[in-house]
């Protein structure tokens, strides 16, 4: 491990540091010791260890306070039945055994793996950092090509199965959608320009983290797609999105080609799509795969440790732009990293999408 | 009566347009009225939609009205699909 100027932003974890002293800090109110501390332990011990340091962890802050943060999450999953009442009818409630319906148990495991990551690497409970109950609704309308999330729940079409397939199909989906509700508990960026870009690249963001986190993937093994899976047989394209490579995702003749740009270079001015939510995410995207692979190891260790702090720590704005959310996170890396390889990367990210830092 | 569908946004932020002119089709007085109703309970300019919702554009002749999901009345869902051929 290399050495660190020591500026008392991080502490240096040896591997000869014994597991009672890691158990110790494990505790420690202040994340900036606890969390590597938990990293530590669970990267060398089994599931079973990892349970009983977060329950350790936990025990002090439930005896202080008196209401207790959750550390498990509470589904609800519903079946709208190709209806469009919402939420519909109640079909799975957190702790019952999986039900017939592949869609209900797709969206269950899908909440459930984004509450993990939220929780175990990011020490946050549920959305709204207290546990907040967890909704989806399966089988929305007839033959419905999406999936949104409405401000309270997540709702899942079925698609048409021409151009799409079940919405539940892929866990990066509904990540994506709960990572909504994070924003919106959050930053709170406005859906359109720039702020709404960044509000979807942050909802991709999380969701191929909450991808790689249950396939145990590194960085360099994701393959940095957003929907793959969800496309119909005959859709000539491997994804809705490509983090990796902004604009190559599809190119059919009943979709079109995938409008994303890759850099500012190409920003895509338009009135559609509350000015291009979905289109202009492609460079937030592409900066944080960059920073992503650059860095190593697992993504969400330090590339989206970087984006949650920002996401999370009070100083982004509704109304941000590209600009102001790249300045918030080179501080971030500074911030949580010192002066070192993270920072760097995320400069040299930004620099690469054509997005300024300063 | 010439009615326009257009829809944007969605999870995968994909445009679909549609159009029906209902001139000399049987049918002819079911669309317009379908159309008006769509049209009553709209209002113009942007609506406040959700994250991943689609939105939409309802035009009949020179009038049009703007409506997002999930939040459509039963009038402005028949005649979105109809005219897309698609779940709205």
């Amino acid at each position: 491990m290399q050495p660190r100027p020591n500026n008392g932003l991080r502490p240096v974890f040896c591997t000869i540091v014994p597991p009672h002293v890691l158990d110790k800090l494990s505790q420690a109110d202040d994340p900036l010791l606890a969390d590597p501390a938990r990293r530590t332990l669970e990267a060398d011990a089994a599931r079973r260890h990892h349970r009983r340091v977060t329950a350790l962890a936990w025990t002090p802050q439930a005896a202080r306070t008196s209401a207790a943060v959750p550390s498990k999450p509470h589904r609800t999953l519903y079946d709208c039945r190709h209806g469009t009442d919402l939420p519909g009818h109640r079909v799975r409630d957190e702790g019952d055994e999986p039900t017939r319906d592949a869609s209900v148990n797709r969206a269950y495991a899908g909440l459930g793996a984004t509450f993990d990551l939220l929780l175990t690497e990011y020490g946050r409970s549920s959305i709204d950092g207290k546990g907040l109950p967890l909704i989806g609704s399966v089988h929305y309308d007839e033959r419905y090509n999406n999936a949104f999330f409405d401000g309270e729940q997540m709702v899942f079409g079925d698609g048409d199965g021409e151009i799409f397939l079940d919405f539940t199909l892929a866990i990066d989906v509904i990540a994506h959608e709960l990572a909504h509700g994070l924003t919106q508990y959050t930053a709170n960026l406005a859906y359109e320009g720039q702020s709404g870009a960044l509000n979807e690249s942050v909802s991709d963001v999380f969701g191929s983290l909450v991808k790689q986190y249950s396939l145990g993937q590194s960085a360099d093994q994701g393959d940095w797609l957003i929907g793959e899976g969800l496309l119909a047989p005959r859709v000539s394209g491997v994804a809705l999105r490509s983090m990796k490579a902004p604009g190559t995702a599809y190119d059919d003749d009943v979709l079109g080609k995938d409008p994303q740009p890759a850099s500012m270079d190409d920003y895509v001015e338009t009135e559609d799509d509350n000015g291009g939510v979905h289109i202009n995410s492609g460079i937030p995207n592409r900066a944080f795969h960059l920073l992503a692979t650059a860095l190593g190891g697992n993504a969400w260790e330090r590339a989206g440790r970087i984006w949650f702090d920002v996401l999370t720590g009070g100083e982004l704005a509704q109304d941000a732009s590209f600009t102001d959310f790249a300045k918030l996170t080179v501080a971030a890396a500074r911030h949580r990293f010192g002066e070192g390889d993270e920072a760097e990367a995320v400069l040299k990210a930004w620099s690469e999408v054509g997005v300024p830092t300063r | 009566m010439r009615i326009q569908v257009s829809r944007t946004g969605g999870f995968a932020g994909i445009a679909r347009r549609g159009e029906v002119d209902t001139a000399g089709r049987p049918d002819a007085a079911e669309w317009e009225t379908l159309a008006e109703a769509a049209l009553a309970s709209g209002r113009d300019g942007p609506t406040a939609g959700v994250p991943d919702g689609f939105r939409y554009r309802i035009t009949v002749g020179d009038r049009a009205v703007d409506c997002a999901d999930p939040r459509l009345t039963e009038a402005q869902r028949t005649l979105i699909s109809r005219v897309l051929k698609e779940g709205a």
